[in-house]
């Protein structure tokens, strides 16, 4: 990656978070990759104190981000994150075990960019995130509006 | 109402009626009975006035006889003779029909019997005059008329008459007062009667308003309860669908997250894989540097399977076998996950009811089987079917479900026959598919519709799905499905739907 990108990654289940990295790292991508537990500690992360997000201005993010999130629904990280100004142009890759075609639909509604579903065959999961993981390392992410 | 006052309301109105039967009967009889009376009474009016008169007819005759012995006395006439003669010859049947007419009272005959020699002492008395007066002996029979001896008896006899025409007036009061009493009688019993009828009739029409006022009470609460069950109808429904959601969303969130640890569970195991190949490397590794062998080149053993002696080996092998294990139960939980969710979603699909040519799609679900179908040397019959409004999609399941067990449990070595069958009976469509395959128990039956269930011997690959969700499919269509087999006869599945699409069958969700 060209700019110094950070990988947000908010997972609620460490066991996934810690594959996905895994998996992320295999594939070559050394960027800094922030793991969030819960969707309050990630949103006050990406908002900031104020809530307006004016402190990732300028920086280059990317998410991904877990639908099922014991205290909020990842939907709602979506859509704050595509209503934010300075976040919205932030790339949004959805993992997550739901492929109900309702939410994938909403998702991408929402403005999600990518919708993967994790698979339970751990060698086609590791794939998608090595290929995810090739696929970061040619994204162009742009700065956060400023 | 209960059944005792409807049995009780149903005597009452027998009771009435009988009642008012017996009222008429006994108008009617009381009527005949008084008019007989009247009639009886006039005619013994008549017979009193009758009687009367005969008496004043005797008397006539009796006076006329007298006055034709007088003249004849006097003048000594033939007329006079003859005149007597005839006076004497009616009186005689006079006195005979007045003493019949009288002959019923004992107070007359006793009267007549004390008059009748009388008579005839006056009738003795007269021809004596006569014989002497013929024979020129005036004054002997003048001598008997002077004596006046006749007088007395002709005094007497009018005595008599009196005390008989009194008896009669006595009894001519006495009689009519009789026939006005009949006839009042009679008027009274009609008025009576008639009053009585009336009331009656009152009494039925109360009874009759009454019960019709019960039975629109009665058709009142019908109607209530009627609609009460409704509703009642419509809320046990409505809680029933919202417990089947209930079922849905659990069955689909619990699916949903039974996956997450799998996900985990899954990638940890391969991981441990990873590790294995890693441990045992250095175990060969080890064991090589201990056996001062020359260790081979880093890169070459990178990805094959380090060579192992002995107990190592065993160990390796009993490691990749309980990975094995874990790996394949993890498979088979996740397939099993995947079918109850694709099952929850199949029941929250909306139905979208249609005119199906079910022939038709019968013969393209043959088409997409033909392969297999050939490889089995099956063949597949389809009869004339009935076509029927329901959910295309739906129908293609049941039928492609039903047609591919029926191709995937044949008998080895025997040419497959499937047919399908179709009849219309009473509103409902019902299809038949049956085969000459390897049949299945009866003891099974049931257990064959189970979800994850199966029978028979198990030497194809299945879940113990397809059957559990045609029948959750055809219940869905308002329809009903059974199965007639023998192990080893081949099997009939019978699916019976309605050919036009229920209302309120769950083809709407809220």
């Amino acid at each position: 990656m060209n700019n110094p990108v950070t990988i947000i990654m908010i997972e609620d289940d460490e066991g996934h978070a810690r594959l996905i990295e895994r998996n992320i790292r295999r594939s070559g991508v050394n960027n800094e990759i922030l793991p969030f537990t819960s969707g309050t500690a990630a949103l006050e992360y990406l908002f900031g104190k104020d809530g307006t997000g004016l402190d990732h201005k300028g920086s280059a993010l990317l998410i991904l981000l877990d639908l099922n999130l014991p205290d909020t629904t990842g939907i709602d990280i979506l859509k704050r994150v595509k209503e934010n100004r300075y976040l919205k142009t932030t790339p949004v890759v959805v993992l997550t075990t739901t492929d109900d075609s309702h939410e994938i639909k909403r998702c991408y509604e929402l403005g999600c960019n990518v919708y993967i579903t994790k698979p339970v065959n751990y060698e086609s999961f590791a794939n998608a995130i090595r290929q995810l993981g090739l696929f970061f390392s040619v994204i162009q992410v742009p700065p956060a509006a400023t | 109402v209960t059944a005792d006052a409807q049995r009780k309301r149903a005597m009452g109105h027998v009771l009435l009626f009988a009642a008012g039967l017996l009222v008429l009967t006994a108008i009617s009889a009381g009527s005949v009975h008084l008019v007989n009376k009247a009639r009886e009474d006039a005619r013994k009016v008549l017979h009193t006035l009758e009687a009367e008169n005969q008496i004043s007819l005797v008397q006539l005759q009796l006076r006329r006889a007298e006055s034709a012995q007088r003249g004849y006395l006097a003048t000594l006439r033939p007329d006079f003779r003859v005149d007597f003669e005839q006076a004497l010859s009616e009186l005689t049947p006079a006195l005979t029909r007045l003493s019949q007419l009288i002959s019923d009272n004992p107070v007359q005959r006793r009267l007549i019997s004390e008059m009748m020699p009388l008579y005839d002492q006056r009738i003795e008395e007269f021809r004596t005059t006569i014989e002497l007066a013929r024979s020129q002996r005036m004054s002997d029979a003048a001598k008997i008329v002077r004596e006046g001896i006749g007088r007395d008896t002709m005094k007497h006899i009018d005595d008599l008459a009196v005390r008989m025409r009194a008896e009669e007036d006595r009894l001519f009061v006495e009689r009519t007062t009789n026939a006005d009493r009949s006839q009042t009688l009679a008027a009274s019993i009609t008025g009576i009667g008639s009053g009585f009828v009336v009331v009656l009739a009152g009494i039925a029409i109360f009874l009759v308003r009454r019960s019709s006022l019960a039975r629109d009470q009665a058709d009142a609460r019908l109607r209530d309860s009627h609609l009460n069950l409704e509703a009642t109808i419509d809320e046990r429904t409505a809680d029933l669908r919202e417990a089947n959601d209930e079922i849905q969303r659990f069955a689909y969130i619990v699916s949903h997250d039974l996956r997450s640890p799998l996900v985990n569970i899954m990638g940890f195991t391969s991981e441990l894989e990873e590790l294995r190949g890693d441990i045992f490397k250095r175990i060969a590794a080890l064991s090589r540097a201990q056996s001062a062998t020359p260790p081979a080149p880093e890169n070459a053993t990178d990805t094959a399977e380090p060579v192992l002696e002995g107990s190592d080996k065993q160990l390796s092998e009993d490691f990749s076998e309980a990975l094995g294990f874990i790996k394949s139960s993890i498979g088979k939980m996740d397939r099993l996950i995947s079918a109850i969710l694709s099952l929850t979603r199949e029941g929250r699909r909306e139905f979208e009811p249609v005119w199906i040519d079910t022939r038709e799609l019968i013969e393209a679900i043959v088409t997409t089987v033909a392969h297999q179908a050939a490889e089995a040397q099956a063949e597949i019959r389809i009869d004339p079917l009935p076509n029927i409004v329901s959910d295309r999609l739906a129908l293609e399941q049941i039928f492609s479900n039903l047609i591919d067990n029926a191709l995937k449990y044949l008998k080895a070595g025997v040419p497959g026959e499937i047919t399908v069958r179709g009849r219309t009976k009473l509103g409902f469509a019902i299809f038949e598919l049956s085969d000459n395959g390897r049949g299945i128990d009866p003891k099974d039956h049931q257990r064959i519709f189970e979800l994850f269930r199966r029978a028979g011997t198990q030497d194809k690959p299945g879940q113990g799905i397809g059957l559990a969700h045609v029948r959750a499919l055809v219940r869905r269509l308002g329809g009903t499905m059974s199965v007639a087999s023998e192990l080893h006869q081949g099997s009939t599945f019978t699916i019976t739907l309605p050919i036009n699409w229920p209302v309120g069958n769950r083809n709407t969700r809220t």
